[in-house]
């Protein structure tokens, strides 16, 4: 059980028709989320580690999206940064 | 039935009403502000939210006790339904049915937002509009009902809130923001290495500092 929790990592997903560029993801988690010219979101592509401290600040961003545009996704199989 | 004859009932019952007023008058005005994307460099935007969400809880309390002294208290009888259904109350009937439509509105706002992870965020933003109303309602409940509202300082407290939410609501319909306002600037990454200010000067540029800037953090 333990090793597969820290085996999991984890990915924000953004939904981009509900977006609509407030721009607090940036905010919450700047180093996961990057604004566009016109203050839309570009995440990071790298899948977050459970044991990451990044992925506090993910759970941040999605509690804190005005939209609810904003989900963490597990992934699998992927090579966590940890 | 069940009552209690203390005047400090009364008496805190008028109070948190001005206190309640004041305070959704806050919540109003913050939610504008994180609506019309207010912020970025010397408050976050995403403070201005979580004020606006924890102002409300406060204005919450603050009503909930408005309500219970209320309906406590033998001074004036308005039945033990009468904060939830319109029209009941024998005392001041139509000012204490604004009240009950201003909190029946305030509770569908209050619990869409408590489930607002599971309500669709299109019923979320409806139910959400309703809180224009509820203040209206609010408003109208204090002017009618409140005896502290008529003359002086309460009468003033009452008008400027009137004002604030009235600015508030013509900003919000007038001056109705584009989709998206731009970067924020607050945070570390926005403001991180120098050179790298908001206002860059081409795309290109701004996707380089984006990117690097993530990477730096990493």
């Amino acid at each position: 059980m333990g090793v597969k929790r820290r085996l999991a990592a984890f990915h924000l997903e953004v939904d981009p028709i509900a977006c609509d560029g407030f721009g607090h993801c940036h905010e919450l988690a700047p180093e996961l989320v990057a604004l566009d010219e016109w203050g839309y979101p570009i995440i990071t592509p790298e899948p977050i580690g459970a044991s990451d401290p990044a992925l506090t600040s993910a759970r941040y961003a999605v509690r804190g999206c005005p939209r609810q545009a904003l989900r963490l996704e597990r992934v699998k199989d992927a090579e966590s940064r940890r | 039935m069940f009552a209690l004859t203390t005047p400090y009932l009364w008496y805190t019952t008028r109070a948190t009403g001005m206190v309640t007023l004041v305070l959704f008058t806050l919540v109003v005005s913050l939610g504008t502000l994180v609506a019309n994307r207010v912020g970025g460099r010397t408050i976050g935007r995403f403070e201005l939210n979580e004020l606006h969400r924890s102002v409300s809880l406060v204005a919450m309390v603050f009503l909930v006790i408005h309500i219970l002294t209320t309906l406590l208290d033998s001074y004036v009888a308005t039945g033990w339904l009468s904060p939830i259904v319109p029209f009941i109350s024998p005392y001041r009937r139509v000012g204490v049915a604004l009240g009950a439509v201003a909190f029946d509105l305030i509770l569908a706002v209050w619990v869409s937002s408590l489930l607002k992870a599971r309500v669709k965020q299109q019923s979320w933003r409806f139910i959400h509009w309703f809180s224009w109303l509820a203040f209206a309602s609010a408003i109208a409940h204090a002017y009618l009902t409140g005896t502290d509202a008529k003359r002086g300082v309460g009468l003033a407290v009452v008008a400027a809130c009137t004002l604030v939410v009235l600015l508030s609501a013509l900003w919000r319909f007038f001056a109705r923001p584009a989709r998206a306002a731009g970067r924020t600037a607050l945070s570390p990454l926005a403001a991180a290495p120098a050179g790298e200010t908001l206002p860059a000067t081409s795309t290109a540029e701004r996707d380089r500092a984006a990117r690097r800037s993530v990477q730096w953090r990493r």
